[in-house]
């Protein structure tokens, strides 16, 4: 059984009456534990929907024929009361968004933390936890700093440890590196890597840069609200290794080829 | 405490709200002190007369005055405790009273004529009061008087053209008797009795005239029936008790109130739009934040919940500097209008309480507004918003 399963996702934007926008047109998708998945395709093709819905931000229309379904671990979701929703978005998920979404007001620490509360830790607990993440990540010197005063890399950190305090099995990221310059993608890339090598971690990202979805374990390629392919990488243990480490090149380009590109259901 | 590093880190954004709030409640609280201290004059005023009848010569105008056997007629009466004897003229004989203010009055009595009845206390400022042994053009003034004439005891000054040696001067009472002149009652009599007109005056004798009798019951309760006994005993006379000073005043008393409501109720509603204008303004400049907290996991309830705190904090440090500069504002304005006897308001403990629960409840009110709105959204939207 696979960890995500979505069956005929559909989304459609009433942007008015007569403005329709079918931003998701039935979409298949089967995500296993530990995989790292890209979600690749033009703007307007409809992956950050399929990401946002998968994370459970946005719920699928209930009107597609058949049902649209969703599972994570074998367990409805379409269904699902928004208090259920943001419970599972809490204990069960990490995000990191392109830009960065940290409270402004709060800390770095604090932002970790807030990820930990609201997952129900105790505040003391919380802490504890937000400074372990933030040495993960490499920033446990920087706690006591806002976001203002870090750097875009170190705001991506933060996020990066936000979203892997509550150990969450799903890391859902929107374009993560999409505000960072390719030394800064690169760390953030490795760090991904490392989580999903590490932790076991499933790891699903949404992204245009074509170097992001060659660190991943496989490419799910969008347009027009479709899934048009879905490509494995494959690559040696060498590339593997190399992909905890950044190189001087940003990031060591695995070898790999197409596996299996299947249509797009309809 | 999280939610005031917060504050101190929002810096300029919160203290724009503050500032909101502040002035809101800063125009309550003055409005709102005004409002009591018009209230508690007319109160006063009732308080004044609720203990004792005032008995005058009626619809009269002087024309056929008391004389001193009324006096004693009234005594006699059962449930009478103390009779207390006066005259009263103007301080000047041209004064018309066409002024709104409190007339300035010569008042001539038989001191401790109320045996101890009299509540309304009477501070000396210096000298001494009268005393039954004091005769002749003696006086003890009123706090405004003798500020106008700048006098203290041992001075002498002029009234009506005759001179008068000051006993003593009285503590402000910021009511009627700074305004008054205490004179043996003799003295009142002769000055009253020279303005009558001669034909009037003629047949009366002065030590025998008086205008005014403050009558002390044995029983407040019983006071209305007395009243009535007075009316009929005496001829010509018209008693004045609290529930008729009520009455007469009453329709006045009524027009302040509306003025002092409707002046309160403007200050309440510029001050509560400006609460819940600040505070909406500055919660819904968050709705990206509340969609970050929304998407990592907070759910709604609490999310909303730490903005409703927080707008309560604000609304609740706005009312307390709105309050206290309000509070300074009275005070200073009562300071300067103390030496001019114009003392205008009065702030009190349940308006400073109502001014800091108002804000802080109004704040939170405004707050959860758009807090719920945004949290409403679904997080995608809300951290599209800018």
């Amino acid at each position: 059984m696979a960890l995500l399963e979505g069956r005929n996702l559909q989304k459609t934007y009433r942007l008015s009456r007569t403005n329709r926008v079918e931003a998701l047109a039935g979409v298949d998708i089967d995500i296993e534990a530990g995989e790292m998945v890209a979600i690749m395709g033009p703007s307007g093709s409809g992956k950050s929907t399929l990401m946002h819905i998968l994370a459970l931000l946005h719920a699928p229309d209930r009107e597609a024929r058949p049902a649209g379904e969703l599972r994570i671990d074998g367990r409805d979701m379409t269904r699902l009361y928004d208090r259920e929703r943001t419970k599972m978005r809490a204990s069960q998920m990490g995000f990191v968004f392109q830009s960065f979404n940290l409270v402004p007001t709060l800390t770095a620490l604090e932002n970790v933390a807030l990820a930990a509360e609201y997952a129900g830790v105790a505040a003391r607990r919380a802490r504890e936890g937000a400074r372990d993440a933030l040495s993960v990540v490499g920033l446990a010197e920087r706690a006591g700093h806002r976001p203002m005063e870090l750097s875009g890399g170190e705001q991506q950190r933060v996020a990066l440890a936000r979203s892997l305090v509550n150990q969450p099995k799903l890391l859902m990221g929107d374009e993560p590196t999409g505000n960072l310059d390719s030394k800064r993608s690169a760390d953030v890339l490795a760090m991904l890597r490392r989580f999903n090598a590490e932790r076991g971690q499933t790891i699903v990202l949404v992204t245009h840069d074509p170097e992001v979805g060659a660190s991943c374990d496989r490419i799910v390629r969008m347009r027009d609200g479709r899934i048009v392919a879905d490509e494995r990488v494959v690559r040696g243990v060498a590339a593997r290794a190399d992909a905890a480490e950044p190189t001087e090149s940003g990031f060591g380009v695995p070898e790999r080829r197409l596996a299996q590109p299947t249509a797009a259901p309809s | 405490m999280r939610i005031l590093r917060e504050l101190s880190r929002r810096k300029l954004r919160t203290a724009l709200t503050i500032t909101g709030i502040t002035i809101g409640i800063w125009a309550l609280v003055v409005f709102s002190s005004m409002a009591n201290k018009i209230n508690a004059l007319v109160e006063q005023g009732t308080e004044f007369y609720t203990d004792k009848i005032i008995v005058t010569d009626g619809e009269s105008f002087g024309t056929s005055p008391m004389r001193l056997d009324d006096a004693t007629t009234i005594a006699e009466l059962d449930g009478v405790a103390a009779v207390d004897p006066q005259v009263h003229v103007l301080w000047q004989a041209d004064g018309s009273g066409a002024d709104f203010s409190v007339p300035d009055m010569v008042i001539g009595l038989i001191p401790g004529a109320d045996a101890g009845h009299e509540t309304f206390d009477l501070g000396l400022a210096t000298g001494r009061m009268l005393t039954p042994d004091d005769t002749g053009n003696v006086v003890v003034l009123g706090s405004s008087l003798a500020r106008e004439h700048d006098v203290v005891a041992g001075d002498s000054l002029e009234i009506r053209g005759e001179t008068f040696e000051v006993l003593g001067t009285l503590q402000p009472t910021l009511t009627t008797p700074d305004a008054n002149a205490l004179v043996p009652l003799a003295t009142a009599q002769r000055i009253y009795i020279d303005e009558l007109p001669p034909l009037v005056a003629d047949a009366l004798v002065p030590e025998e005239l008086l205008n005014q009798i403050v009558v002390y019951p044995d029983d407040v309760g019983a006071i209305e029936a007395l009243a009535a006994d007075i009316e009929a005993t005496v001829e010509n006379s018209a008693t004045m008790t609290g529930a008729k000073f009520d009455e007469s005043v009453g329709a006045t008393t009524m027009i302040f109130n509306a003025i002092i409501i409707g002046v309160a109720a403007i200050s309440l509603v510029v001050g509560g739009l400006s609460v819940i204008n600040t505070m909406a303004m500055s919660v819904q400049e968050r709705t990206r934040e509340i969609g970050i907290k929304r998407a990592i996991g907070g759910a709604r309830g609490r999310v909303v919940r730490e903005l409703v705190m927080e707008a309560g904090l604000i609304g609740f440090i706005g009312g307390g500097i709105g309050l206290g500069l309000g509070a300074l504002v009275v005070v200073v304005a009562n300071e300067a209008g103390r030496t001019s006897g114009t003392v205008l308001f009065e702030l009190t403990t349940g308006t400073g309480i109502f001014a800091l629960a108002f804000s802080t409840i109004l704040g939170m009110v405004a707050g959860i507004i758009p807090a719920w709105s945004a949290a409403r959204l679904d997080p995608v939207q809300a951290l599209r918003h800018e």
